[in-house]
């Protein structure tokens, strides 16, 4: 009995996922650091959204308009005397459940699409990927005007909806490429001959082999998200001012006398969203590196 | 014996080249019987795989006319919930390529349960393991544990096959498709799988296709050789009997371009031409016929049957009766 487990500890275990992405996010300083900072900034707006109310920042104080930072405001208020500290911090967490929320329902409808898709192939494959090209033909912004002018309540829940409804092109047609590839592959054929339906198939062995694409594709395209909602919110198709996101902080700099003299409104939330995709996109590209062993640095 | 398991009558797979059908099986009639070896050769894009793939109802875009004949069911025309319950349980089918066969990122205990669950519900997750080490030692892997916590990756080539074999007959099916299952590997880990497959044979009074362009495989291996060429059987025959007194020219040809290890030899015989593409392959007439340019045309038939020689040896085509190897190499190009 000793000597068989002394055996069993001898064999050396092939790295595990995690471990060689972790490895690859310590060799890559820069990766690590982001990713430090966007656990932080996600667990420091979170937390402290909860002690904040919302209503209470964006209340109207006409005392205090556009004070610059000092004592009483951190960063200053904008003209409608609203405490910017206060909305960076909602708009961020606004901003981020937006850009997650969206990353995750594109992803899943387009995992799903795609490996249907990809997988039967044939007239099922080309009659939705006619599908999938008329909503990649229509033009994503005019349609994004239309539906905030027609939807009457304006959530971060609906507005993801809304995004999601014309995000979800891109990475289906990525997955529906690759289920293309995988499925010619023998070991599909093999589980074929051992009886498993398609369903079975698609979802227990097409879908593991295909992962480390959807993670780091969800991943960028949270970046991606992220940067679409603010611009969305920035031309005034976003969020209104009574939801701050870190668009609608960005949407001051249109009034000129704002982008020249009170800069405390707008260069906040412009630097945080720089930071934001900059990270998110430096963990992304580690991801990307230990998904392709030829790429690897650990 | 004599029992037949698989009947296939008038065999048709066709696959689509543009806007067209071409049949890459073609009117193809075979039987295996229990506790046989039925050995299937001929080159590469003679349809043999074709045939496999039509068995195991693998072809998804491939028109299949015909009856393949297997117990109660035809395959040809049966539901896909049907076909499921069949392959795995009653079928099974042995891949050429170990290497790609199995899922890189499945356990190899997973992999083979995967069947054990689907036809054997009542298995409990113990037995069930209990079962995939047993196979896993019955296919001769030394330290089934071990092994079964291990992926793919971490197995070598003749491992891998013998995995695939595992999964293959984990459910003891009556009819076992192998699919040229030693190409992949080296000579010495060849001669132990087909050592497997033919013990296999005799535990489970099975079935057996074996799919090879290795004469020696078949001759080592099978009770019966069906010599195919262009989607056609040219040639059936006993095992003895095929090697001993072979008739079709293609028959003839294959066996004659064998090294032989007995006497010195210069040059290896070689089939002129190659196999012809699907949509160029000649539909009338003998379709060997454009390898073997020296035999005139008036000793093919125009339209080539079986013939029936002996009984149980049929060929096709009655070229086979004026056929010779040529002396001369202008003769063999028609020249003369």
């Amino acid at each position: 009995m000793e000597t068989k487990s002394n055996e069993t500890q001898q064999i050396a275990k092939s790295p595990s996922g995690f471990s060689i992405i972790w490895r690859e996010l310590v060799r890559d300083k820069l990766a690590l650091i982001s990713l430090i900072f966007l656990i932080l900034i996600t667990v420091f707006v979170y937390g402290v959204s909860l002690i904040l109310d919302q209503d209470e920042i964006v209340r109207v104080d006409l005392f205090s308009i556009h004070e610059p930072p000092g004592e009483e405001f951190i960063l200053g208020t904008d003209y409608g005397g609203r405490d910017i500290f206060g909305q960076l911090i909602i708009g961020t967490r606004n901003s981020l459940s937006i850009g997650i929320l969206v990353t995750i329902m594109t992803g899943v409808i387009g995992v799903i699409y795609g490996l249907v898709a990809g997988y039967f192939g044939g007239q099922i494959d080309n009659i939705m990927m006619r599908i999938l090209d008329f909503f990649l033909i229509l033009p994503f912004l005019m349609v994004v005007i239309v539906f905030v002018a027609i939807v009457p309540t304006y959530s971060v829940l609906s507005f993801s909806l809304i995004m999601t409804a014309f995000l979800w092109m891109g990475i289906a047609r990525l997955i529906r490429s690759k289920a293309l590839q995988e499925k010619e592959l023998d070991y599909v054929q093999a589980s074929k001959t051992l009886g498993s339906s398609n369903v079975k198939i698609m979802f227990t062995q097409v879908l593991p082999n295909i992962t480390s694409l959807i993670i780091v594709t969800m991943t960028l395209n949270l970046a991606a998200n992220i940067g679409l909602e603010s611009g969305l919110s920035f031309l005034g198709f976003g969020f209104p001012e009574s939801t701050p996101s870190l668009g609608t902080l960005l949407s001051y700099a249109t009034n000129p006398q704002t982008l020249e003299y009170r800069w405390w409104i707008w260069v906040p939330a412009s630097i945080l969203i720089l930071l934001l995709m900059l990270a998110i996109r430096n963990v992304g590209e580690a991801l990307k590196r230990a998904t392709d062993a030829r790429q690897r640095r650990g | 014996m004599s029992e037949k398991l698989l009947e296939i009558k008038n065999l048709k797979t066709s696959f689509r080249i543009k806007d067209d059908y071409y049949a890459a099986v073609d009117n193809l009639s075979l039987s295996v019987n229990k506790n046989e070896v039925l050995a299937v050769v001929g080159e590469s894009g003679c349809g043999k795989s074709a045939l496999a793939f039509s068995v195991m109802g693998l072809h998804t875009r491939a028109k299949i006319e015909g009856n393949i004949l297997f117990k109660d069911h035809d395959i040809a025309n049966i539901s896909s919930n049907d076909l499921n319950n069949l392959r795995g349980n009653e079928m099974g089918m042995i891949f050429q390529d170990p290497l790609t066969s199995l899922n890189p990122l499945m356990e190899i205990g997973d992999q083979i349960g995967e069947t054990l669950i689907l036809h054997n519900k009542d298995l409990s997750a113990e037995k069930r393991k209990e079962k995939i080490i047993g196979l896993l030692d019955k296919v001769g892997i030394p330290r089934p544990e071990r092994v079964y916590k291990q992926f793919p990756h971490e197995l070598s080539g003749g491992m891998r096959q013998r995995v695939m074999i595992a999964m293959a007959i984990a459910n003891e099916p009556e009819l076992l498709i192998a699919d040229e299952p030693t190409t992949a590997l080296d000579v010495t880990i060849q001669s132990q799988i087909l050592e497997l497959i033919n013990e296999l044979k005799e535990d489970m009074n099975a079935g057996i296709v074996l799919i090879t362009h290795d004469l020696g495989v078949v001759a080592e291996m099978a009770d019966r050789v069906a010599v195919m060429y262009a989607g056609q059987i040219v040639e059936i025959a006993d095992v003895h009997t095929l090697f001993e007194s072979p008739k079709h020219p293609y028959t003839r040809s294959l066996l004659n371009s064998v090294p032989n290890a007995d006497k010195a030899q210069d040059k290896l015989h070689v089939i002129q031409g190659i196999v012809p593409a699907l949509q160029n392959l000649p539909r009338e007439g003998c379709r060997f016929k454009a390898r073997i340019p020296w035999v005139d045309d008036s000793e093919h038939e125009e339209n080539p049957e079986l013939h029936e020689v002996t009984p149980g040896h049929f060929v096709r085509c009655t070229c086979y009766k004026h056929f010779d190897f040529p002396e001369s190499k202008e003769e063999q190009h028609g020249i003369s």
